[in-house]
C-alpha cells in the first residue's frame, strides 16, 4: 500500500515541531468499598440483572433450578466442563455424548425442571445451534463492584456467539474475582488474556433510542443472572 | 459542498417545525439532566476529565508512533491494517473485499465516520446492501434520511413517526408501542445478522500497548456485528489511538458518564484481532481501517489540534442553546451542534463550511460539559478570525461593513465625539427608526427584526443619568 508510508509521513510532519504534552503517570482515584458484594448487587440490580447469592450450602445449585425456570428454558447450555468441574455442579455423561470434535455441551430440562447430577449432551458447535437456544451459562473472568459489570472472555473451546446469541445469559461469579473498580481491571487483564475478546457486560441489552425511552432486549441478551459463589 | 443559504432556510424551518421542538425539548433536557446526575457522583470528576485531556494531548503530539505501535500488535494477532488517506480509499478497500469475494449484503454498527465518508450511499452504488443495526440509525436508514445527533440518531422523530414508519415498512401491528417496534427491529435484524458475511462497526478507541479495539454500545448490535459474520472490518479515524489499556478506565468513566448518564454500558467489547484458531465462532479475517481524510490538517496546528480530542460522547450537542432549537439536520454536516461547528470546517475547509463557526452564541456550555475539555468556544473564535481573514483578502473593495466598521473604530476612540455620536444617533433613532417604524427597513436591521423587537431606547443616556444624579 503507498498509502501507509505517505500518510504515516504526512502525520509525523503534523506532530513534528510541536511540544509534547507528557503522557500522565499518576492514575487518578476509583472508589472502593467496604463491602463489594453489595455494592456489585445494587449496581447490578440496578440495570435489570438478577443477582442470586449461592455462596451458601446446596444455594448455587438452588439458583440454578431458580434461573431454569425463571428463563423458561428447556434447554441449558454450558460453557465447558471445566465450567462445571470448577463449581462442583454434578453432572454426568450421555451415552450419546461425543468425545472429539468441536462440541457443544448441553443438558435437557423439560417442564423447566433441574436435577443433579446433570446428564450432559452434546451436539455440533455453530451458530444455527446457538440461534436457536435459550439459555447459556458462562464462567466471569471476574466482577467490577463499582458498576455491577461482569468481564467475560472468550477462551479456546468457546467462542464469541455462546454469551450473545441466547435471549437469557447466566454468569456464575466467585467472589474471590470481585474487584472494586475498573482501574483494578484493565492495566493486567487486557495485556495477559490469551483469547480474542474481552467483554464487560453490565445488566441485559438495553436501548433508548426512541423518545430516551428505555427499553430492554433489543440485540443481545434479554435477561441477565448472576450467581455469586464462594 | 456545504450551502449557505439552505443553512439559513434549514434554521426557519426547524424553528417553524413544532414536532421537531418537541422531540428535540424532551429529549435534550432528559439527557442533560441525566448527564448532570452522573457526573455529580463522581468527587474527581475534574481530575479524571484533565487526566483524559493529557492523554489525548499527549498522543495526538506523537500519534505517527502510536499508530504504528497499534499496527504491530493488530498485525501480531493476525489482524490486518489498511490505511487510508481519504473516506473514498476507505470505501474502495470495503467494496474491492466484498466484490472480491462475492459478497452482496453486509451489516452495520453505529460509526460515524462512515457517515463522514458516505459509506452507505457509496456501497449502494456499488450494488452493496449495508444495513444499519443500531436502533436508531435503522430507523434513520428505513426513513432515509440522515442522522441528527451522535448518539441518538432518530432523536428528531417521535415515537408515533417511527410507529407509523414500521408499519409502512415491515408491516409492522399498528400498535404503536415502544417493545413492539424494540421487538420488531430484533426480529427482522437477527436475521439480517446470520446471513450478512461482513460485519462493519467503528472504533471508540484503539489501545496501542495491546492492539485491542474497543466498542462502546448499550443494544448488543456491535456485538452481533464482531462476531457472527466471516468478516469483520472497523473504521477508525486516526485520532482515536490511546496509549495504554489502564487508560480506558478513566476513558470509558468520563466517556459514558457525559454521553447517557450510566455508569456503565450494557456492553463494552475488546476485540483483538479475528477468531484464535482454537476458538470455535468469530470471524476468521479482521482488518482495521484507518482513515486520515482531512485529520492530519488539523494536526499541524498546535492549538486546533485539541479538537480531535474529542471522544464523540454528544454532551455538547445536549447542553448547546443552539443545537436545542434548530436540532442536527440544519447544520447540513455529518457532525453537529458544537462539536460539528469546530470538526466540519477543519475537516473540510472554511470554504465549504463558512456557516458553522459562527452557528454558536460563544456562551461556554459545551466547553464546561467536555469530559476532554476542548476549548470550543476559543476554537469557534480562532476559526470566524480565520474565515473573516480569507473574506478580507478576497474582498478588498469598500464594503458598508468595513465603512461602519472604520467609523465605529473612530468613535470609540474619543469620548468626545463618542458623547455626540450617542446623543444624534438617539435622537434621530427616535425620530426615523422608532416613531415612524422605518428602523425595520434600514438593511442591516432587517435581519433583526426578523425575530424581534428592538427595545426602546431609553429618554437619557448613562452620562446624563450620572450627571443629574452629582447635582
Amino acid at each position: 500500500m503507498g498509502s501507509r508510508s505517505a500518510m504515516l509521513d504526512r502525520i509525523r510532519r503534523a506532530c513534528a515541531g510541536n511540544g509534547t504534552t507528557e503522557l500522565p503517570s499518576q492514575m487518578p482515584d476509583f472508589p472502593h468499598y467496604a463491602d463489594p458484594v453489595a455494592q456489585f448487587r445494587k449496581e447490578f440490580e440496578a440495570v435489570g440483572g438478577v443477582f442470586l447469592d449461592g455462596r451458601g450450602s446446596g444455594e448455587l445449585l438452588e439458583g440454578l433450578k431458580t434461573v431454569v425456570r425463571a428463563s423458561d428454558s428447556i434447554e441449558v447450555y454450558w460453557e465447558s466442563q471445566a465450567l462445571l468441574r470448577r463449581y462442583d455442579i454434578p453432572f454426568n455423561r450421555a451415552p450419546s455424548h461425543h468425545k472429539a470434535g468441536n462440541l457443544l455441551l448441553y443438558s435437557c430440562h423439560p417442564e423447566q425442571k433441574i436435577d443433579f447430577p446433570l446428564l450432559l449432551e452434546s451436539r455440533s458447535h455453530g451458530k444455527a445451534e446457538l440461534a436457536r437456544s435459550s439459555l447459556s451459562i458462562s464462567p466471569a473472568r471476574c466482577g467490577i463492584a463499582e458498576t455491577g459489570t461482569i468481564v467475560h472472555e472468550v477462551t479456546p473451546g468457546t467462542g464469541r456467539l455462546f454469551s450473545l446469541l441466547p435471549p437469557t445469559r447466566l454468569v456464575l461469579l466467585s467472589e474471590r474475582d470481585l474487584i472494586m473498580n475498573s482501574a483494578e481491571f484493565f492495566p493486567d487483564l487486557l495485556v495477559d488474556s490469551q483469547g480474542s475478546v474481552v467483554t464487560l457486560i453490565t445488566g441485559p441489552s438495553r436501548t433508548a433510542d426512541i423518545e430516551k425511552t428505555l427499553v430492554v432486549g433489543v440485540h443481545g441478551p434479554k435477561k441477565m443472572f448472576v450467581i455469586l459463589t464462594s | 459542498m456545504i450551502n449557505t443559504a439552505k443553512i439559513n432556510r434549514n434554521v426557519e424551518a426547524a424553528l417553524a417545525d413544532r414536532q421537531l421542538q418537541r422531540n428535540l425539548c424532551s429529549t435534550l433536557g432528559k439527557s442533560v439532566r441525566m448527564r448532570d446526575d452522573s457526573v455529580a457522583e463522581v468527587p474527581n470528576w475534574e481530575e479524571l476529565s484533565r487526566y483524559a485531556r493529557d492523554v489525548k494531548l499527549h498522543t495526538l503530539s506523537r500519534l505517527d508512533h502510536y499508530l504504528a505501535m497499534l499496527e504491530e500488535k493488530i498485525t501480531a494477532q493476525g489482524g490486518k491494517v489498511i490505511w487510508a488517506e481519504t473516506g473514498q480509499e476507505a470505501v474502495q478497500f470495503i467494496v474491492d473485499l466484498a466484490r472480491q469475494r462475492k459478497i452482496g449484503k453486509l451489516v452495520k454498527s453505529k460509526s460515524m465516520l462512515s457517515e463522514e465518508i458516505h459509506l452507505n450511499s457509496m456501497l449502494g452504488r456499488a450494488q452493496i446492501e449495508s444495513i444499519e443495526t443500531d436502533l436508531g440509525e435503522y430507523i434513520v436508514q428505513l426513513a432515509g434520511e440522515t442522522p441528527s445527533h451522535l448518539l441518538a440518531p432518530a432523536l428528531h422523530k417521535s415515537q408515533k413517526e417511527i410507529a407509523d414508519l414500521f408499519v409502512r415498512n415491515l408491516g409492522m401491528t399498528p400498535s404503536g408501542d415502544v417493545h413492539e417496534i424494540t421487538s420488531t427491529a430484533r426480529r427482522v435484524l437477527r436475521e439480517h445478522f446470520l446471513s450478512a458475511p461482513i460485519g462493519v462497526t467503528g472504533v471508540n478507541f484503539g489501545v496501542a500497548e495491546t492492539g485491542t479495539i474497543v466498542l462502546v454500545e448499550n443494544e448488543g448490535n456491535a456485538r452481533l456485528s464482531v462476531s457472527v459474520p466471516q468478516i469483520h472490518i472497523a473504521l477508525m479515524g486516526i485520532e482515536k489511538v490511546i496509549p495504554r489499556t489502564r487508560d480506558l478506565a478513566v476513558f470509558l468513566k468520563v466517556l459514558i458518564r457525559s454521553a447517557t448518564g450510566q455508569k456503565m454500558t450494557s456492553y463494552i467489547s475488546c476485540l483483538n484481532g479475528p477468531r484464535r484458531p482454537e476458538e470455535l465462532t468469530g470471524p476468521d479475517e479482521f482488518y482495521l481501517v484507518l482513515v486520515d481524510n482531512g485529520r492530519s490538517k488539523i494536526l499541524a496546528d498546535r492549538f486546533l489540534r485539541q479538537t480531535l480530542s474529542c471522544i464523540r460522547c454528544g454532551a455538547c450537542q445536549n447542553i448547546c442553546p443552539v443545537y436545542q432549537r434548530i436540532g442536527g439536520h440544519a447544520y447540513e454536516s455529518t457532525y453537529q451542534g458544537p462539536i460539528g461547528a469546530i470538526l466540519t470546517p477543519q475537516l473540510t475547509s472554511l470554504a465549504a463550511a463558512p456557516e458553522h463557526a459562527f452557528a454558536s452564541s460563544l456562551c461556554g456550555a459545551c466547553q464546561e460539559v467536555c469530559p476532554v475539555q476542548i476549548e470550543i468556544p476559543h476554537i469557534l473564535l480562532k476559526l470566524r478570525e480565520q474565515a473573516q481573514r480569507e473574506k478580507k483578502t478576497k474582498a478588498s473593495q469598500l464594503s458598508l461593513e468595513r465603512l461602519v466598521m472604520g467609523g465605529w473604530a473612530l468613535v470609540m476612540c474619543s469620548p468626545r465625539l463618542y458623547v455626540v455620536f450617542s446623543r444624534w444617533t438617539r435622537r434621530l433613532w427616535r425620530w426615523v427608526g422608532d416613531i415612524r417604524g422605518l428602523g425595520r427597513f434600514l438593511t442591516p436591521l432587517t435581519h433583526w427584526y426578523k425575530h424581534r423587537e428592538i427595545p426602546e431606547l431609553a429618554a437619557r443616556s448613562f452620562r446624563e443619568l450620572y450627571r443629574s444624579r452629582e447635582e
